[in-house]
């Protein structure tokens, strides 16, 4: 399968196509890989059509305050009256779109500090290594923390944020896949040949990534969405927008420990629970799948 | 190399960190839309003397290499890390107070976790096909895929609010005079066990996991074949044999595990509404008192940084093999 993905330059749409059957088949070929598509399916489905499922607009009060879960409301009613249900539903949106969005940032940060520092080595290969080993060091909430309240609320910044500290483990992973790949015969003949850096780079050294590049992509979703409902639990979520951790941060604000709303809590935590356990499971599926050596 | 060049070193890297941290804690407050000005006097809280006076201590009418020089020796030479809005007292005084909370917990609960995992992790690599121990391993999964402070307030509603064996907030009870050091001993682990229980069960997943894997790549070396046939002991083998080869590699994650953990350990303070930095992080977001969560960003990350670095050294002094590299 991995072969397939890095043979040919032109890829047909419809070879890409039988290219992920073939990967997703892989996925739900046991247990664990299946159980994630599974738990997946819920917050995926939330996230497109929330419409569709949410029987109010999470925004309007619809019912009177701490109302307990009934037919009208499933999960009860928060402090100002609005249908939780329907703020969980809208909230699968924000929190997969920030999930994704931090993943996709986190790792083409990691992918261009790691693919420099491996191809290139000397100097440049010391210092981003130098950094990536201090980023290590640092508590990244605190300081993801202070840099969220210095850029100000809103979701871009949070995402950014969340890359900033997330690149890391990324950049040394694929440092040391380069390391390996450039040994190859064909990048020896590529450069022989006269080709570019960059083009080894984009056409020879990449494509053998991908597999672990997608891997990684499906891991870091799920650890930047703990991380957005973090900080959106310290309080510094964007306060136009309803993600699941936002509910909680408000949900402790209120008092509904005090008023008993304990379905304001806990739903929104299951679903993060869900979608992160779901991501893990298939993330580490998808690592099974680029690195056959970790079947066992 | 010799063990003073390994701590010269060690040591040196470990102090640009931090002189590369406080730079970053300069820097952040002035990228926000208004500069300096914004971030020290735009606050209900600042009185216009205040202002005055405030421009004046940090220097901020002046150029930028001005104010970073006077940031570092203020921060250096005097500790002095400002005045909190919310307080009124030193931001350094404010923290001091916090602090032994906050490194209670933390050591507590990574001894524990560790203390914990790293046997069961050897368990899990020798039951590693058997039903309780893939539930186990399972489990763990689970439990890694739980935002922290959602189980803290889980294990609130659970056992301080539907079991009653928990109180629902604070580190002691307010308003009490104890006769003698056990009675408030007594007091304080009554309220601190379920924050340490829910951050130990959130970092467990680590040691274990990780020494699972690792005990699982020696398992099938001849040593531990031969460990085996010699008619030792199972556990023995496990601890003497197994274990041993993987124990570099579990010290170097206990390390930075220490940095993630002061962070879950923020939230979980602020959930169980303890008396610690995360309080006061959480407060000093909620009223915008900027020294104060600049303070607790620079001493929380010296205080991780310090704990990284003491562990190292101690397996340094240990380990001889440590010191290359």
């Amino acid at each position: 399968m991995r072969k397939v993905l890095s043979r040919s330059n032109t890829i047909q749409p419809i070879s890409l196509i039988i290219e992920y059957i073939g990967i997703l088949k892989f996925v739900v070929s046991d247990f664990k890989g299946a159980l994630g598509i599974t738990l997946l399916i819920i917050p995926t489905v939330m996230a497109l059509f929330p419409g569709l499922i949410a029987p109010y607009d999470p925004w309007i009060p619809t019912g009177k305050p701490f109302e307990p879960p009934s037919f009208s409301h499933p999960l009860g009613t928060n402090d100002v009256g609005q249908d939780i249900f329907s703020e969980l539903v809208y909230g699968a949106r924000i929190s997969l779109l920030v999930g994704v969005a931090s993943a996709l940032l986190t790792v083409l940060i990691g992918l261009t500090l790691g693919v420099l520092a491996g191809y290139r080595g000397g100097v440049l290969d010391e210092l981003i290594m130098a950094i990536t080993d201090v980023m290590l060091l640092l508590p990244a909430l605190p300081l993801m923390a202070l840099l969220a309240v210095f850029l100000g609320p809103g979701y871009q910044n949070i995402v950014i944020i969340i890359a900033l500290f997330s690149w890391p483990p990324v950049a040394r992973m694929i440092r040391a896949q380069t390391l390996s790949v450039k040994e190859n015969l064909y990048v020896e003949a590529a450069r022989a040949i006269g080709a570019s850096s960059l083009r080894i780079i984009l056409k020879y050294i990449i494509p053998q990534l991908t597999p672990m590049l997608i891997a990684h992509t499906v891991l870091r979703v799920s650890g930047a969405m703990i991380a957005e409902a973090s900080l959106s639990f310290l309080g510094l979520g964007d306060p136009r927008a309803k993600s699941w951790g936002s509910m909680i941060y408000w949900a402790q604000r209120s008092g509904a420990i005090t008023a008993e709303a304990f379905w304001w809590i806990l739903a929104p935590g299951i679903m993060i629970t869900i979608t992160v356990l779901g991501l893990g499971l298939i993330g580490y599926k998808l690592e099974e799948w680029a690195n056959p050596r970790l079947r066992r | 190399m010799s063990l003073i060049r390994f701590l010269v070193r060690k040591i040196t890297s470990r102090v640009l960190v931090f002189y590369l941290l406080l730079t970053l804690t300069f820097i952040i407050p002035r990228l926000m839309p208004g500069g300096a000005f914004a971030y020290l006097i735009e606050n209900p809280n600042v009185t216009p003397e205040m202002r005055e006076a405030l421009i004046k201590a940090y220097g901020l009418d002046q150029p930028l290499y001005v104010q970073y020089y006077i940031f570092l020796r203020k921060l250096l030479l005097d500790g002095d890390l400002g005045v909190s809005y919310t307080y009124k007292r030193p931001v350094l005084d404010v923290i001091l107070e916090a602090l032994p909370w906050t490194l209670a917990l933390v050591t507590t609960s990574i001894i524990l976790s560790f203390a914990i995992g790293v046997p069961l992790g050897v368990w899990l690599a020798f039951n590693r096909a058997s039903r309780t121990g893939v539930s186990v391993s399972g489990l763990l999964f689970i439990t890694r895929s739980i935002p922290g402070f959602w189980l803290g307030l889980l294990m609130l509603i659970i056992f301080g609010y539907y079991m009653g064996v928990a109180p629902l907030y604070g580190a002691y009870t307010y308003g009490v005079t104890y006769s003698n050091l056990y009675e408030w001993l007594a007091d304080v682990i009554s309220h601190m066990w379920l924050p340490i229980l829910t951050l130990v069960l959130l970092i467990l997943p680590f040691p274990a996991i990780y020494t699972r894997n690792a005990v699982v790549d020696v398992i099938e070396e001849d040593f531990v074949k031969t460990a085996k046939a010699k008619g030792l002991p199972e556990t023995m083998v496990m601890l003497k044999h197994a274990l041993r080869p993987a124990s570099l590699p579990i010290v170097t994650l206990f390390a930075l595990e220490l940095g993630t953990s002061v962070g879950g350990a923020l939230l979980i303070e602020i959930v169980f509404s303890l008396p610690g930095m995360g309080k006061l992080f959480y407060d000093s977001i909620y009223t915008s008192d900027y020294p104060l969560l600049l303070g607790i960003v620079i001493f929380v990350s010296a205080v991780t940084l310090a704990l990284i670095t003491t562990v190292e050294i101690l397996y340094a002094i240990i380990d001889p093999r440590v010191r290359i590299r």
